[in-house]
This record gives structure tokens, sequence and C-alpha cells, in this order.
């Protein structure tokens, strides 16, 4: 059984189309790197896992996503969706707040009141993304008071506040330095045992190092998906090769 | 040649440059008279009795203490009014409202408001506000007037801060499941508030000068007692000051003198904690 | 740790497995000839597929660490010494097996005389060494240590060198036993290559650690060939 599916989704924004006749599986608790140019819909895919793209407008889809088998478009609140699904931007997007009111955003919005509980899970996934020790003293302090790489790690350990099943990732170290870089890689991997994640990157020496599976998309379509093993020693389609081997895109 | 090329560019933007700072010191004289001459007038006069006393015939008596508490009790319920309306407002049409061309419409409409001549929001508070809702010229009326002729201030100031977040904060919020209100109320508009607040402050520092439009719905020029609730008529400042200036004694110069500098000190203060919010809040939301 | 000193840490471990599989075929096949022991020269021979199994399983580790890590610097240097050293490792397997299916040909037959002129315990012992030493070098990066097998090889040319001789004499006084005469040659020929395979493995372990090539260089190593 797949934590998260797509069948023959299509996508439109107006008359563009942008997805065509997705259909893959992601497997629980594995990294799935999503590869491909710009422009070619791997972004506008990871946004359907959540409902995102709900919020442009003009937007239209067909076909249907699942989570855990449930068909999310249809049998599942949106809300109830995105509290069990995380996201991290590309650019970390911390909330002009202090670095605890930043984790705890999630829990009071879901109406927590309780001031232990709180602390307990703000300290929980401080300590998940790798934060804890280097903010403990400190969690009054405003989160814009963090390096660039802190701060996703910030945006992670806030989205994984709620206990989401689900990490959704748009290329998160896109805008991070090589250390910064390493560290959050490094904190994905160990990530794998708690949540499934799904990862957008133009990277692809990252998706081969980090990623169980990959799936290539270019123009909306989805080219080849298979172990990251095989895609990166022998593709089965030539556009992949080409792709990884930098001859195009 | 081309030496003589650079020596002509060189000599042509010093040119531009001086000419800017003659400009600049011509408006800044100006100024500088003005303000020499009120304050050579009027500063001696200020005292203790020129703030707590009532109006009266004899210049040496008069004091600006009705005219101070009008003032104060009618910027107290023009705020009351327009600033939640003109929040809400503000927060609606860019949060909520659908971006079509109606809203482009509207969008246009409030930002002309804010530059129609004051008169006219007392053309209109007299006929509405004093004559057919029977209000009379109290300050109720005058609140009302004066709330119409700030509220596009405030609207367009709150629009513009809650554009100013940038739209990757919401796509977090949203990102964890925060429907539209939370979003708005936990994120967009704690970041905005200081572009909010400094909008309310300018809309009052602009409120307080305002003189033609409370003239019109009946703003008394001579007040000897005390505005005591909504409906009793009152006076402003910007109007005893008017009045001291229409009398033929110069001592009343001397009062008006007086009178005006209050009125540039009190905007001064506000205008400052005006730049003074708004600079921490740029530093505070930029990335 | 990162993933890929993970996956170094894994490549390493593989091959010293590898290197004392090879080490311990080596010296079973010899010993099954000195002490006359069938049954370990089939073992030998049964052991082969292992041996060749864990060529192809560290050919794809390495194969996977540059498509999925390309790694640069020392760690590429690593990666490629090693699949360099498996495919060296790999034929002194195949020599090990060779030895042992010509222990087997010769039987009993075999004249311990003939084997002590042709010094095929020294030579035996001194390539068991090597092949110690250079697997404690791969182990420890010991780039010194792994130059000390230069003169030892040189030792078992000569042994190899002069057998031909030895042969030809014995073959000449006792032609009944010219058959396990040339066995016994076969088996210094085979561990003469050995011997060669194992300084491969040295120029290997020298790149990896030095970023020297020493390959197609003259036969003096330079004055670090001390030996040991």
């Amino acid at each position: 059984m797949y934590k998260l599916e797509t069948r023959e989704a299509n996508l439109f924004y107006g008359a563009k189309q942008a997805l065509k006749g997705i259909s893959m599986g992601i497997d629980a608790n594995a990294i799935t790197a999503f590869i491909g140019p710009s422009g070619c819909g791997k972004s506008t895919l990871l946004r359907c896992f959540n409902r995102m793209n709900d919020l442009i407008d003009n937007t239209s889809i067909t076909g249907s996503f699942l989570l855990d088998t449930e068909d999310i478009y249809r049998d599942v609140d949106v809300y109830q969706l995105r509290k069990r699904i995380g996201m991290v931007f590309q650019k970390p997007n911390p909330f002009p707040k202090s670095i605890f009111e930043n984790v705890a955003y999630g829990l009071r919005i879901n109406g927590e009141k309780n001031k232990t509980l709180i602390a307990d899970k703000v300290e929980s996934s401080l300590k998940s993304a790798a934060l804890w020790t280097e903010l403990e003293g400190n969690l009054k302090r405003s989160a814009l008071s963090l390096s660039g790489g802190q701060q996703q790690r910030l945006c992670i350990a806030r989205a994984l506040a709620t206990e989401p099943t689900v990490l959704l990732m748009d290329e998160p170290a896109s805008a991070l330095d090589p250390i910064a870089t390493a560290k959050i890689e490094e904190l994905i991997l160990e990530l794998k045992n708690k949540v499934t994640v799904v990862i957008v990157t133009h990277n692809m020496q990252q998706a081969a190092r980090i990623s169980d599976k990959t799936a290539f998309f270019y123009l909306g379509e989805l080219i080849e998906y298979d172990e990251t093993k095989k895609i990166f020693t022998n593709p089965d389609k030539e556009q992949t090769q080409n792709y990884i081997t930098g001859r195009f895109g | 040649m081309k030496r003589g090329n650079s020596n002509l560019l060189t000599l042509k933007d010093s040119a531009f440059k001086y000419l800017g700072i003659t400009c600049l010191v011509i408006a800044l004289s100006v100024l500088a008279l003005l303000i020499w001459d009120i304050f050579s007038r009027g500063l001696l006069r200020l005292n203790w009795s020129f703030l707590s006393n009532l109006p009266s015939r004899h210049a040496e008596k008069a004091g600006i203490r009705t005219a101070l508490a009008g003032m104060i009790s009618l910027l107290l319920f023009t705020i009351m009014v327009a600033v939640p309306i003109g929040i809400m407002a503000g927060i609606y049409l860019e949060e909520y409202g659908r971006k079509n061309w109606f809203a482009k419409f509207v969008e246009i409409n409030i930002s002309n408001l804010a530059g129609v001549p004051s008169v006219i929001y007392g053309i209109l508070g007299l006929q509405v506000f004093v004559r057919t809702a029977e209000l009379g010229n109290s300050l109720i009326a005058g609140a009302f007037t004066l709330a119409l002729l700030i509220l596009p201030i405030i609207i367009v100031a709150t629009r513009e801060a809650i554009r100013a977040v940038p739209s990757s904060l919401r796509d977090a919020s949203y990102g964890m499941g925060a429907t539209k209100w939370q979003t708005t109320r936990r994120v967009v508009l704690p970041s905005a508030m200081g572009g909010i607040l400094t909008g309310i402050i300018l809309a009052i520092s602009r409120a307080i000068g305002e003189t033609a439009p409370l003239l019109v719905i009946g703003a008394l020029a001579y007040v000897p007692f005390i505005p005591e609730g909504p409906k009793d008529q009152f006076t402003t400042l910007p109007i005893q000051v008017f009045n001291w200036t229409t009398r033929p004694q110069a001592t009343f110069i001397v009062n008006a003198a007086a009178g005006i500098i209050i009125l540039l000190t009190v905007t001064l203060i506000l205008n400052s904690i005006a730049i003074y919010i708004r600079g921490r809040w740029y530093k505070k939301i930029s990335y | 740790m990162t993933h890929l000193q993970q996956e170094l840490d894994q490549l390493r471990n593989s091959l010293l497995e590898m290197a004392r599989l090879a080490a311990n075929q080596l010296r079973k096949s010899i010993t099954s000839l000195l002490e006359r022991d069938e049954d370990l020269a089939h073992e030998v021979l049964f052991t082969e597929k292992r041996v060749n199994s864990f060529e192809l399983q560290i050919d794809r580790e390495c194969e996977l660490i540059f498509a999925l890590h390309t790694p640069v610097a020392h760690d590429m240097r690593l990666v490629f010494s090693t699949l360099k050293i498996n495919a060296d490792l790999e034929r002194i397997g195949d020599y090990s097996e060779g030895i042992a299916k010509l222990v087997l040909m010769g039987g009993r037959n075999f004249d311990d005389e003939l084997i002590s002129k042709l010094s095929l315990r020294p030579m035996f012992e001194t390539a068991y060494r090597m092949m110690e030493d250079i697997t404690v070098a791969y182990s420890t990066d010991d780039s010194r240590l792994a130059r000390s097998v230069y003169k030892r090889d040189k030792e078992l040319n000569e042994i190899n060198h002069a057998a031909s001789a030895i042969v030809v004499a014995y073959c000449a006084a006792n032609p009944d036993k010219i058959a396990q005469a040339l066995y016994l040659l076969s088996i210094i020929r085979k561990l003469e290559r050995v011997g060669d395979h194992i300084t491969n493995i040295a120029e290997d372990i020298i790149f990896y650690k030095e970023a020297i090539v020493l390959k197609h260089t003259p036969e003096n190593h330079g004055p670090e060939d001390s030996g040991i």
C-alpha cells in the first residue's frame, strides 16, 4: 500500500495544462525525489498532495490523489489534510515571532492550550530538527535572528510539531550554502524513520545522495520513476539519461 | 576630444547638484521664516494660564482649554468610529475580496477619496449627519464627518501594510492547516500592525488640523464651556486660532501664534511617533 | 557521520573481507600441497565461487558510490583504488584455485626434495607475509608498509627465475617424475604472478594515500623502497 498515490492526475492553470496523466505511488518511510528541468511540473505535483494549489485561482484538477488510500479532494477536510502533511518551502519562511512561538504555531491553531504539552512538543520537534542543543537556552529570541540554515531547520521543526506522517519539501536547500545544505540532508535522512519524505530538487546530486526512489518529470509528464540506484546507474529512458548527465535542461 | 566631453559632463553634474541645493535652501528658508515668525510672536505667551483658561474677550485672559478639550473629545470619537471600520475594510478588501475589475475600481476610488478637498466632507456631513440624522452641530456629527475624511487614509494604509506581508508567510500558515481567519489574525495582522499604526497616526495628525469641514457643520468659534457629551456643541484648536486671527486687536494675534505653536508641536510629536514605529516595523519584517 | 562516510567504511570492510578470503585461498592451496591434503584442495575449489561473487559485489558497491555520491579528492581515490585492488584480489583467488587444481592433478607424487630445492616453502611464506602486510596497509592507510612489498617481490622473482634450471636438471635425472616437476614449476610461476598482483595492490594503496602514480615506473621504486 502506498502512502501517497495519484491516479491519472491532470492539472490546468486556466487553459494551460501543467500535469498530464500522472500516475504514481509514494512508498511510506522512504525518501522520494522529484527531478526535472524548470517548469516540468514537479513543484505543482508536490503542492497537489496538500492541496496548496487550491489557493491559486483558476486551477482545475482531474484524477485522484490519495493519502493512505483516502481521496484527499473528496473524502478529507483540507485543514485536517494539511495537519497530516507538513510542508517546507524553498526560502526559509519563519514567522516574525520568537523561536518558541514559531514551533508552537501548529499546536496553537489546533486549539491546544496545555502549556506543558506545548513546551514538550516544541522541545521534541526542535530535537528532531537537530536544533535543540544549538538553541536550548534562548527560545524567546526572534526567529529572524537565526542564520539561513538554522531558519530552514526551524521551519522543518515547525512542520514536524503537529506530527505529520508526510513531509513535502520544495527545494529546501536551494537557498542555503553547502554546509547548511549538508546538515539539512543529514536531517532528512534521519527523519526517514518517522515520516515519508517527498522532496523536489533541481540538484540531481542531492537526489542521488539521499533519495530511495527518484521520479523524472518533463513538460508535465512523468517520464521515469524507479529506484534511485537504477536511475543514476542505468536509466531506462534516454531522456532521463540526457537530463541527469547534463545534456539538456 | 574625450577629455572635453568628460569636463562637460562633470559640469552638468555639478550644475544639477547646485540647482537642487538652491531649491532646497529656498524651500527651507521659507519654512524657517514662517516658524521664526510664529515663534517670535507667540512663544512668550505660552504659559499654564494660556493652556487652562477659558476663552474670553480679553486677550490676556483667553485660553485654549475648551478648544483642547473639544479637540481631544472629537479625536477620541473619530478614532473610535474610523479605526475599526477602516482596518476591517482594509482587511476585507485585501485578504478576502476577489481580485476582479470591480475590486480594482473600488481601490482607485478609495485612493481618490483621500485627495478630495476636506470641505466637501463638511458639506456631506452637514446634510447627512447634522440635518438628516438630526444630530445637530454636535461632537458626534463632527466625529462622523472627520471619520469619513480619514477613513480612506486608514484603509489605504491598512491595505499597503497587509500587502507588504510576504506571501511566503501566508503559505507557511496555510501549509500547517490554518484557516484564512487564523492566518489573518495570527500572522498577517501582527506583521502588518506597524504599518497600520503608522497609517492611523498619520490620519490623526491630519484630522487634528482640519478646520474647514468642522466650520461647515457648524462647530462654533466661541465656546466658553467644555463639552460633556457627544451631543454637545464644541470647538477645536484650529477653529479657535482662526477665530483669533479675525479679531482686530494685536494681542489676539499673539494668542493665535501661541495656539499655532501648540498645534505644530502636537503634529510634530505625532509624526515622529509614526516615523519611529514605521522604522521599527520595516526592520522587523524585512528579510 | 555523513551518508557517504558510512558507504566508504562499508566498502573498506568489504574489501578487507575479500582480502582475507584471497589470503586464505592462497594459504590453503599451498598447504594442501605441502601436507598432501586433497580435501583442503577441494575446499579451495569450492570457495572460488564465493571469491567471484564477492568481486561482483564490491564492483557494484563502487559503481553505486560513484553514481550516487560523486566522490571527489581522497574519497574518489579510495573508491578508484578499491575497484582496482578488487580485481587484483580476484586474480590472486584465481591463481590459488589454479594451484589447488595442480595439487589434485599431482596427487601423492610430489617429491619433497624437489620442493625444497625449488625453495617453494620460503617462496610461499614470503608471498603470504606480503599478502598479510598489504591487507594491513590497506586497512590502516599505511603507504610505507605498502612500499615494503617491492623488495620481497624481487625475492619471488629470483626464485622463479632459478626454478627453470632446477626443474630441467631434475627432469633429466628423473625422467619418470617429469609430470609432477612440471606441475611444481607451474605452481612457482603462479606464486610469482601472485607477487606481481600484490605489488599492483601496493601501487593502488599509494595512489589512494598520496595521489602518486607508481605504475610502469622503472624497477627501482625510489628511496622509500625500504622493505621491513
